[in-house]
Order: C-alpha cells, then sequence, then structure tokens
C-alpha cells in the first residue's frame, strides 16, 4: 500500500464522491425518517442516516483510490437474499463501483463459521494474509451471539483481531447482528450488538449499523405484504437485499470524510505499516 | 467386537474431545487438551484412521492382504463414510431450518454458514452432493472421504515400500503447503477447511508407522528414547496456547505455511506438535488400562464404532448449541447438554454393535 499522493486525480475524485454523496455524509444527525435524499439507497432499503452508519476514515482505500488501483475488498460472512437474482458480493461489487465511478473493484467473499472468541480470529487471520486486501468488510457477532459468548470476551478478541488488520494498513468495516423481534429483548445479544459499536468507536473504524437499521424498517414496514414464513423472514430478507447498498454506502461516505480531511499522517514518507497498534480492550 | 485395546481407547477418547469442543463456549470445553497446544483432537483421529487401515489391511505378522481385497474394503469404506456426510448435513440442514421456523428467529439460518444454502439452493444442493459445499463444525467428514477415497493409492506404493508411500504423501504435503494448494469451495468462495492435500500425510504417517511397529522393535525403541523430546514439546504447546503467541501470518518469510499454525493446511509446527503429543502420551494407555474400568469400556465402545459416533456427535453437538442458544446457557445446562450428550454417544455404539449381533445371529439360524 503505498502512501497517497496528493495528486490532482485525488482532487477530483474526491470532488466527485462529495458531489454524489454530500446529502447522505450531512445525515449523520438525525435526519427526516424515510428521507428521499439518499442517493446510493433504493426505495425499500432507505434509512436515516444516523441509524445506519457510523464514519471514520478509510486510508489505504483512499491511496488505492488516488493510485488508481483496482480496489481489492475482503468481505466476510453474510449471504443473498432468497430468490435474490444477484449475490451480496456482487451486489456490493456493483453498489460500489456506482458510488465510486472510475473505479475497478474486486470482491473476494468468506464465510468465516465459528466464534471470534475462540478459533474464528486465527482464521481470518488466514484469510487476510491470503487475500491481501486493501479493506476487510466483516459482519461479525452472529457466531458469538449464537454460541452465547460472553460480550466482554467477544468485545476483547474483536478488537484485537481489528487491530491487527489495521496494523497491516488495511482498512476494516464492521458490520454488526441482525434485528429480528425474538431477539430484541435478549440482553446477551444486545451487548454482542453494543460490543460491535464500542470496538468500532475505539477502533476508529466505520461500522454498517445493521441492527438499528433493520429495526428501523421493521417499524416502518409494519404493513406490507405478507411471507410464507412470518414477518421476521420477511425482514430478514430485506436485510440482505438491502446489506450490499447499506455497506456501499457507508464505504462511499466515509471516504468523503478521508478526502475532506485529509490526515497529515499520510504524508508521503510515511511507510505503510507504520500505523501503530492500538492495544485491545 | 474387538477386545479394548489402545487405538480404539485413544480413538474414543478423540470423539469425546470433537464433541465437546463442537458446543462452543460450553464449561466444559477449556477442560480439553485442545485447548493446551497447537493440535487437537482432529489430528489424533486422522492418525488413528491411517493406523487403522494398515491394522485392515495387513494381518498380524505383517502380512499385506491381496490388494484386490484392500482396494475394494477401502472403497466400501468411502461409500459409507460419504452417505453418513450426506445424511449428517442434511440433518443439520433440517435442524437449524426447523429451529428457525419453531423460534420464528431468521438469525438461525446464518449459524455455521447454513445461510447460503437457504439463498441458493440450486447451487447448494450440487455442491452438497459434491461436498464442495460445507457446514462449519461438518468439514471432518468430507476430508476422511478423500483420504480413504485415495488410501488405496498409499496402500499399493506401500506393499513395495512404506518409505516411498511416506516419501510421496510428503511430497505432496509439501508442495501443497508451498504453493497453498487446497480444494475449493463451491457455490461460495474460499477452500476446504480441511486440506485433504495437507491432511493425507497423517493418515499416511499413520499407516506407515502402524506396519514398521510391527515388522520390528525399533520404532518403540526410539519412541522410549524419545519420550522426553516428547514431554518437551508438550510443555512449549502448553505455554504457546495459554500465551497466545503465534506467528503473524503476514509478517512470515514465504512460503508462508511453512511458518504458520493453521490448521487448514495441517502446518509443519501442528504437525510436529501431534507428533510430540503422540511420543508423550502413547505409553499411557498401558498405565490407565487397569484403572479405568468402566470408563475405559466405554471410550473403546466408542471407538470401535466410530463413523456412527462421530456422526451422532455432529447432530447431538449442534442441538446441544441451540439448546445453549434458546435458555441462554450457564452451567448448568452445560452439564445437561454435555452429559446427555455422552449418554447418546455411549447409546449410539451400544447400538449399533446390538444392531451388528442381531444381524449375524439371524443370519446363522
Amino acid at each position: 500500500m503505498t502512501p497517497a499522493r496528493a495528486s490532482g486525480t485525488r482532487w477530483a475524485l474526491a470532488a466527485l464522491i462529495l458531489a454524489g454523496l454530500l446529502p447522505a455524509a450531512a445525515a449523520e444527525q438525525p435526519a427526516d425518517p424515510g428521507a428521499g435524499d439518499q442517493p446510493g439507497l433504493s426505495q425499500e432499503c432507505r434509512v436515516p442516516g444516523a441509524q445506519l452508519y457510523t464514519m471514520a476514515k478509510l486510508r489505504a482505500v483512499q491511496a488505492a483510490l488516488s493510485a488508481n488501483r483496482t480496489l481489492k475488498i475482503l468481505a466476510i460472512g453474510g449471504s443473498a437474499a432468497p430468490g435474490a437474482s444477484a449475490s451480496y458480493p456482487a451486489k456490493l461489487e456493483a453498489a460500489l463501483e456506482h458510488a465510486l465511478p472510475k473505479t475497478d473493484v474486486t470482491i473476494d467473499h468468506r464465510g468465516l463459521p465459528g466464534e471470534i472468541a475462540s478459533g474464528a480470529s486465527e482464521r481470518l487471520r488466514t484469510m487476510v494474509a491470503e487475500a491481501e486486501p486493501d479493506l476487510v468488510v466483516w459482519q461479525v457477532g452472529t457466531h458469538d451471539a449464537i454460541a452465547r459468548v460472553d460480550a466482554d470476551a467477544f468485545a476483547s478478541a474483536l478488537s484485537e483481531a481489528v487491530a491487527w488488520i489495521r496494523s497491516h494498513g488495511i482498512d476494516v468495516v464492521l458490520v454488526d447482528p441482525i434485528y429480528t423481534a425474538s431477539m430484541a429483548a435478549d440482553v446477551d445479544y444486545n451487548r454482542i450488538v453494543d460490543a460491535v459499536r464500542t470496538v468500532a468507536a475505539q477502533q476508529e473504524v466505520p461500522l454498517v449499523r445493521r441492527y438499528e437499521a433493520l429495526h428501523y424498517l421493521s417499524s416502518r414496514s409494519d404493513k406490507g405484504e405478507g411471507h410464507m414464513l412470518g414477518r421476521q423472514f420477511r425482514l430478514n430478507d430485506l436485510g440482505l437485499r438491502c446489506m450490499a447498498e447499506h455497506v456501499a454506502l457507508t464505504i462511499a461516505t466515509s471516504l468523503a470524510r478521508t478526502e475532506a480531511e485529509p490526515d497529515p499522517k499520510l504524508a508521503p514518507a510515511a511507510p505503510p505499516l507504520t500505523e501503530p497498534q492500538r492495544a485491545p480492550g | 467386537m474387538r477386545d479394548p485395546n489402545a487405538i480404539d481407547f485413544w480413538r474414543g477418547f478423540a470423539l469425546v474431545t470433537i464433541f465437546i469442543n463442537h458446543v462452543p463456549g460450553n464449561t466444559f470445553e477449556r477442560y480439553t487438551f485442545s485447548q493446551y497446544g497447537i493440535s487437537d483432537a482432529a489430528e489424533l483421529f486422522v492418525f488413528l484412521a491411517g493406523w487403522s487401515i494398515g491394522i485392515a489391511t495387513r494381518g498380524r505378522d505383517g502380512q499385506p492382504e491381496p490388494a484386490g481385497r484392500s482396494v475394494v474394503r477401502l472403497l466400501a469404506r468411502t461409500v459409507e463414510v460419504y452417505r453418513a456426510q450426506l445424511t449428517v448435513m442434511l440433518l443439520a440442514l433440517a435442524i437449524i431450518a426447523g429451529s428457525a421456523l419453531l423460534l420464528d428467529n431468521p438469525l438461525i439460518l446464518e449459524w455455521h454458514n447454513a445461510g447460503g444454502f437457504f439463498a441458493d439452493p440450486i447451487q447448494s444442493v450440487c455442491g452438497m452432493a459434491l461436498m464442495t459445499y460445507q457446514l462449519g463444525f461438518f468439514n471432518i467428514l468430507p476430508l476422511y472421504v478423500v483420504l480413504i477415497g485415495i488410501a488405496p493409492t498409499f496402500v499399493l506404493v506401500g506393499r513395495f515400500s512404506l518409505l516411498a508411500a511416506l516419501a510421496l504423501s510428503g511430497g505432496v504435503y509439501l508442495a501443497s503447503l508451498v504453493f497453498e494448494w487446497n480444494v475449493p469451495s463451491w457455490p461460495g468462495e474460499g477452500d476446504w477447511f480441511f486440506d485433504p492435500l495437507c491432511w493425507q500425510v497423517l493418515l499416511v504417517l499413520g499407516f506407515v508407522l502402524q506396519g514398521w511397529n510391527l515388522r520390528s522393535d525399533t520404532l518403540r525403541r526410539w519412541a522410549r528414547r524419545l519420550f522426553p523430546v516428547g514431554l518437551a514439546i508438550v510443555v512449549l504447546g502448553i505455554v504457546l496456547a495459554v500465551t497466545g503467541l503465534r506467528p503473524d501470518p503476514l509478517m512470515v518469510p514465504e512460503p508462508r505455511l511453512l511458518f504458520t499454525f493453521e490448521k487448514t493446511y495441517l502446518t509443519p509446527a501442528r504437525l510436529l506438535h501431534f507428533l510430540g503429543v503422540l511420543l508423550a502420551f502413547a505409553p499411557l494407555y498401558a498405565i490407565l488400562a487397569p484403572r479405568i474400568g468402566v470408563v475405559g469400556g466405554y471410550l473403546t465402545g466408542l471407538g470401535r464404532n466410530s463413523l456412527a459416533v462421530f456422526s451422532m456427535g455432529s447432530i447431538l453437538s449442534l442441538i446441544g448449541q441451540l439448546v445453549r442458544f434458546q435458555t441462554g446457557g450457564g452451567v448448568l445446562v452445560d452439564i445437561l447438554v454435555a452429559g446427555s450428550g455422552l449418554v447418546g454417544l455411549g447409546f449410539t455404539a451400544w447400538f449399533v454393535e446390538w444392531r451388528a449381533r442381531t444381524k449375524s445371529s439371524r443370519v446363522r439360524a
């Protein structure tokens, strides 16, 4: 990952992204629910920005864009909605190439069974070493929640894993677990969702707040067509359909912010792997 | 029915360990040896499978049975394991889907990467038959099918020279590490969780060592001499596991897989650690056997019926996970899950042997 060069291309790109996404970027403040000001989102997936993501800088992605390189993404976890015409990785690629015109995106999509708090974080390292991506988009927490892993153990393992990825100059976007009615009152489950948010904030990585977004969509779509498997399954399908768009918007918005506030640390002299490793926890 | 022996005992031990480790997060997990070393029960299981192939294809005097019979024997076993894999996969998917419906909770569909199946059943069902679609925790049997499927090659080479069989196997192993060869997953990207091209080395090692062990006393003498080395490796493994020290896969020199601790590729560190465990613990059975009557009988019973017990164990551990999830876990639930699981495994072993007995007595009648 070569450090970004402050070239004309870079600023042109920044302007492009900003122009395309300024309304969304501004939506970090609570916005009008269901507002039609999110150009990246299709009608059924619209969620106010504040309930959809938190932003953070994506320096490695920015570096890849400024160098006109292909953007390599490792997408971990998640599956397509039943009956969807395109799979999650294909949709994410399309959504990103739409949001970042002139950028070539390749996506390596892997499942990661097992708990982050035990074996899975080791397996994650393997995947990252094999793929050597610019960005890891990680849907995390579901397996640990189902295995009833202690939220603190989960948080510290996740924090360590994210810090490790970032210490190698690779960006991370986290995606928290889904919202579903039968889990809404489950204390342990909510602690896992909170842990993902806390780690994202501590490690300064963008977060797609899938739980909040689905919660919002569930409140909005009380009426509507039925689902043969019940309302929770219909909501789940909707969540899966919207995943790619939500992730793409989060990345594009975070990039706009990275471009808008160039970091002095990213001076051309800086070697690529000097991002300090933060202590886990 | 075989008399109790060390192989069945250790295989039963591996089966119990795998069962406990496949209910992640449960209280008893931390008391399994897998938590205290680089290698775990999977290595033990595959090594013993190789050793058993040696026993099955050679007489007590070390003379191999006719080549054709060995090939057919292994083919029959491959079919049997493949059938078990399909049955277990179907039941696991049904249990996951059924629980999601019953509890009105789509979250469960994502468990063990089953979501891919429900999203894309058309491709996934083909992948299931091809074994390129695997669920998390349900990936040992596909490895086993491939290993027993390719075993005839090594058994036939071994009839001429065990060393040649080992060299061939070791060559494939090293090449797979250097060039990162693995069998791809499909649908979905990625590779098999257990790389058969790497793991075959352990099966062949078991087969070859069994042959050498029959032929002369040399192997046993060396094993005794190397006992302290084995002990040292075990201690080192405990230190590494407890402190969490491991190589960073992005920092090690190329070829990367020669230096990391990855289970998928049975990297040299894991292989070496397993050999250390073998040296240190192999003598233990002779000491334990006279002292642990019922437990020994239980474990050897499991070991004698390993395929049925393993298959049942996978299903029981999945049910155990769902019970833990729905009840919220806790020590009491864990005792219930582990306890009823162990009883279930014992019952499976008893049932298989009972059925075999009644079948054979009916044939005689």
